[in-house]
């Protein structure tokens, strides 16, 4: 049943992006993904989580940066309840997402399945929609599975490697090591130029001074929240600038 | 497995399954354009890609172990000359990386 919609969703219009379109779309964040994934097994053993206790946390809590905060408290012995807490809050910039990609993707787009292929919302999924809705692509439910799925598991498989590798694997290539970890920047500066417009240069000069003066002052996940609500609310003082087409 | 790992595992992927779910609910379509809520969501998504992009970049830049300026440059001016020219983000990314990864093993041999 569920495909038969899909099916009616893509074929009604070429521009709508299909499954494997999607999961084209999802290579650089998987490449991205893995080193960081990778990264974070080999430190989940380091606290002395297990394979299967680290590879859990990446598919059922999948949120990075919520990772290696909750492998930090793990370590530390801290409290049940404020680790959860914590970690809760950290995923708090994900509200955000939804309403900002549904608002582009307009009236008529299809949320039947978002129950699902939302799961796969992470930032970089989040910004690679927005940049292929910019660049025309119609929205479509498979193409979010797509870009959702290889995400996913990507963000597994490197987690598998870096729990059953353990530590300094890729020590012997730090050219390697060097260049995926600038697969994320690299992919956030290209999905910035897609969907990029002068009347959005306060709005990201704007994120980009708050992101940089919390993060500093206080913590990351303090700089992240804090460069999107400011940009945000630029965009509403900018009554000449942002529009709905980003 | 432990019990607590799990708990932990499934409280706060819920909380980050129902953060990332339920606002796709909400029905925005009716909101009247110009409004200071529709700016608000057009401007969180590139709001949202600069502030990842500064986050991400920002331990680069602050990496005093290597050459941090000259590889950031060289993958960043990567990313640009490679998107303007074929305007795709999946290659663009790939250049752009391995222009960092190039530059690294360069000024580290």
């Amino acid at each position: 049943m569920a495909e038969s919609g899909f099916q009616s969703s893509v074929s009604s219009d070429p521009r709508a992006g299909t499954f494997l379109d999607g999961l084209w779309a999802s290579l650089p964040i998987a490449l991205g993904y893995v080193p960081i994934a990778f990264a974070f097994g080999v430190a989940a053993r380091g606290v002395g989580l297990t394979l299967a206790e680290a590879v859990a946390l990446s598919v059922i809590l999948y949120s990075g940066g919520a990772q290696f905060v909750a492998l930090a408290l793990i370590a530390s012995g801290a409290p049940f309840l404020v680790s959860a807490f914590t970690l809760i809050a950290m995923g708090l910039r994900h509200l955000l997402y939804g309403p900002a990609l549904m608002r582009r993707a307009g009236p008529a787009a299809s949320r039947r399945h978002a129950w699902a292929w939302a799961w796969g919302l992470t930032d970089e999924v989040f910004g690679t929609a927005l940049g292929a809705l910019a660049r025309g692509r119609r929205f479509s439910e498979p193409f979010m599975f797509g870009l959702g799925l290889g995400a996913y598991l990507a963000w597994g498989a490197g987690t598998a490697m870096g729990a059953y590798a353990g530590s300094g694997a890729l020590a012997a290539w730090p050219a390697v090591e060097a260049g995926l970890g600038f697969m994320l920047p690299a992919l956030f500066l290209a999905l910035l130029l897609s969907v990029l417009s002068r009347a959005q240069l306060p709005v990201l000069a704007v994120a980009a001074v708050a992101t940089v003066a919390v993060t500093l002052a206080w913590s990351g996940t303090a700089g992240l929240l804090a460069g999107m609500i400011a940009g945000a609310v630029a965009g509403v003082l900018n009554r000449k600038g942002v529009r709905d087409a980003p | 497995m432990r019990l607590e790992v799990l708990a932990l595992a499934l409280i706060v992927g819920a909380c980050n399954w129902a953060f990332r779910y339920v606002p796709t609910r909400a029905n925005l379509h009716e909101l009247p354009s110009g409004s200071p809520v529709t700016r608000f969501l057009a401007a969180t998504g590139p709001a949202a890609i600069g502030t990842l992009f500064v986050a991400s970049a920002l331990p680069l830049v602050n990496d005093r172990s290597g050459p941090a300026t000259l590889t950031l440059g060289t993958g960043v001016g990567a990313v640009l000359l490679i998107y303007a020219a074929t305007r795709s983000v999946a290659v663009a990314t790939l250049a752009g990386a391995l222009a960092y990864g190039g530059a690294f093993w360069l000024v580290a041999a």
